[in-house]
């Protein structure tokens, strides 16, 4: 990390590591904005996510079994905010916060209860040796100078997330299923006139987010850290809603946003220790600044984001109106 | 024809009355049958839940002082949603104003005199509660920016904030950890029945709504912000100042939970750190189940007051029930109330449109 070159390999992989799970609920939370619903709660289906896969690794000790569960997870918070939401009309900000109560709730009453039992039990609370995802390195193609660590020596769920971004791009651009969920964002009268079954529609697109949402959080607690703690998200979901208006509903966007963000993210963490260590006058001048600023940092940038970007941008039209919109 | 409208109002605050303790005493009902289900004895969670919430002047006082900054940050919750303005960011605004007060009541104490600090710090707090609203405001107003991620993300902001105060120009002499002096005694709200929790913040907050409601109900001012809630076009139509209204209502609502911040520190904590509770996510939930109406709020702030004071005894008890149940309850009120009571604001605003539409085809017809 002493020459510049190292560094560079070690913050592009830093990034990456940082923005995935940001990218794999964002993907998921676009296709539902496209489709009309907003979820402020995916944070809480995020922390439902990370509990469901560290119990699930700690019990089993199979990390994969814990990344179904979490996926699993996050289909059932999905399944109650499209009941609520969806069929039962209620307003979506305001039901995304209950969402969200009900994640931090929830999560931190299940991770009390587990220690208590794990104790009893006389058993750790840490995950079994080798049960958490590790990186998996692509031979050869690691090798490429500077950025070969950053995408070629990732976890699992990294790659799979580059295919789902992919897969979602074309999906969403190419494809009649994509074209159907923007009209039912947009358009929905039409989508009821060509046959397509709106509410229906919208908690399929919800369920892919929930999915989504439980994965990321079971890639924050079995690959990144190995560890679970309440509130572990730390507000990630809601910078995530923040880079969906960034991106202005578009993928590409909310990919180099999140990716932007990842990388405010690990220098804001480089910058904390580096400037201790290092002999460069103005880095060193920055010791003299509390460390919260540094992690205050990425909502800064969220907000100023949104500033700058967010005029001119109305987003699916029919975002929190429940469907049938008059009533019946 | 004027007691018949009273009466009428009577009538629907009733009904609504009864919807929402119907719908707490199946969610308690529910949330003691899944403890049941969890294995723990349901009948010994009751009654540790009713005694430690009521059983004693004691409990039922630190019962009361739990619903006081809850009832502010529901009163704040409340006054903005009906006029549409969709403010999350109570938690921020009640760390700002717990900032604030703290910092007037230990480092900057105005001659020393306790009427004196004691004003001062409640007043800061709901100032900066109140500016720290208007920031969310004025990015919606002058840059676009959605109210509901921009107070969001300030609530983050404001939590940094907080941190980095109270490891710096606040902190304690002698602690390594973010944690600020605690507050001389003379400076502390007076009690107003003796040993126990009962201090004056929670008679200043009952006021409060009860002036709210007023002014809600009876005012000018009033009546418009409800009328931009409802339907902003219509409140443009009618030459109502829209974005006036709106940053009036941040001010009072942000002012609200900066006090419930401030009373918070002063009257029942006397110190501050940076956990101070999740008062302003919780204000949803109570705004939500007192059906954005003042007097209902005062009502849910006091149940929802009931629910987490019970809850954290049962948990110091020897079951170790964890508290965070109180967390869950509340979500599925505010969603069991959202679809029940049919509080969306998008809806009355479609049922505004509709009403004007058919009103206008009347005359034509």
């Amino acid at each position: 990390m002493n020459t510049a070159p190292n560094m560079i390999t070690f913050l592009s992989r830093q990034t990456v590591t940082a923005a995935t799970p940001m990218i794999l609920a964002g993907v998921g939370e676009l296709v539902g904005e496209l489709s009309g619903v907003i979820n402020i709660g995916i944070e809480g289906s995020m922390l439902m996510g990370c509990i469901a896969a560290y119990t699930v690794t700690g019990v089993t000790g199979h990390g994969t079994a814990g990344l179904l569960a979490a996926m699993v997870t996050g289909m059932v918070m999905a399944v109650i905010f499209a009941a609520a939401t969806v069929w039962g009309r209620a307003d979506q900000i305001v039901a995304g916060t209950a969402m969200d109560l009900l994640g931090v709730g929830l999560s931190g009453m299940i991770w009390m209860m587990y220690q208590n039992w794990r104790e009893n039990l006389g058993f750790s609370t840490a995950l079994p040796h080798g049960s958490g995802f590790s990186p998996l390195a692509i031979p050869l193609l690691r090798d490429i100078p500077f950025v070969g660590p950053a995408f070629f020596e990732q976890y699992l769920l990294c790659y799979l997330t580059i295919c789902l971004c992919v897969g979602v791009w074309w999906m969403l651009n190419h494809t009649r299923l994509g074209l159907i969920i923007q009209a039912l964002g947009d358009a929905p009268e039409a989508c009821h006139a060509a046959g397509v079954r709106v509410r229906l529609g919208r908690s399929m697109c919800l369920l892919f987010a929930g999915t989504c949402a439980g994965a990321a959080g079971a890639y924050l607690s079995i690959m990144q850290t190995h560890a679970f703690a309440a509130d572990m998200t730390g507000g990630e979901g809601f910078v995530v809603l923040a880079l969906v208006i960034f991106g202005r509903w578009k993928l590409p966007g909310l990919v180099g946003g999140c990716l932007f963000f990842g990388l405010i993210n690990s220098l804001q963490q480089t910058l904390q220790t580096a400037r201790y260590t290092s002999q460069n006058s103005v880095l060193h001048a920055l010791t003299h600044v509390p460390f919260q600023f540094f992690q205050m940092l990425p909502y800064l940038a969220a907000i100023a984001a949104l500033a700058v970007m967010s005029r001119n941008s109305p987003g699916p039209r029919y975002i929190n109106i429940p469907w049938p919109s008059a009533k019946t | 024809m004027m007691i018949a409208r009273i009466f009428r109002q009577i009538w629907n605050t009733a009904t609504a009355l009864t919807l929402a303790a119907l719908v707490c005493a199946v969610v308690l009902v529910l949330a003691i049958g899944a403890a049941a289900l969890l294995g723990y004895p349901p009948l010994r969670v009751a009654d540790l839940w009713l005694h430690g919430a009521a059983g004693s002047w004691y409990s039922l006082s630190s019962s009361c002082a739990d619903a006081c900054p809850l009832l502010l940050t529901g009163l704040a919750a409340g006054v903005a949603f009906r006029a549409g303005v969709l403010n999350i960011g109570a938690q921020g605004q009640f760390l700002m104003g717990a900032l604030v007060a703290v910092a007037l009541s230990t480092r900057m104490m105005i001659f020393h005199q306790p009427a004196l600090v004691i004003a001062t710090a409640l007043t800061g707090g709901a100032l900066a509660g109140g500016i720290w609203g208007l920031i969310a405001q004025y990015l919606e107003r002058y840059r676009a920016v959605p109210v509901v991620l921009s107070t969001i993300l300030l609530n983050f902001v404001a939590l940094y904030l907080v941190a980095a105060a109270l490891q710096g120009p606040l902190q304690a002499v002698g602690t390594a950890a973010a944690q600020s002096p605690e507050i001389a005694g003379k400076y502390w709200l007076p009690l107003f029945v003796p040993y126990t929790d009962f201090h004056i913040g929670i008679i200043l907050a009952f006021m409060l709504s009860v002036l709210l409601w007023v002014v809600q109900e009876r005012t000018v001012f009033g009546f418009e912000s409800h009328v931009v809630g409802l339907n902003p076009d219509t409140a443009k139509a009618m030459k109502m100042p829209v974005a006036w209204r709106q940053f009036q209502i941040m001010f009072i609502s942000g002012g609200c939970a900066g006090l419930g911040g401030a009373i918070q520190v002063l009257g029942q904590v006397h110190f501050m750190t940076a956990h101070m509770g999740d008062y302003g996510y919780a204000g949803i939930a109570v705004a939500l189940l007192g059906r954005l109406n003042p007097l209902g709020i005062i009502l849910s702030a006091v149940f929802f007051g009931f629910l987490d004071t019970g809850a954290f005894r049962v948990e110091e008890s020897s079951l170790a029930l964890p508290h965070d149940l109180a967390d869950v309850i509340k979500a599925v009120v505010i969603l069991v109330m959202l679809v029940l009571a049919g509080i969306s604001l998008r809806r009355s605003r479609r049922a505004a449109k509709s009403e004007r539409t058919t009103s206008a085809e009347t005359p034509s017809a």
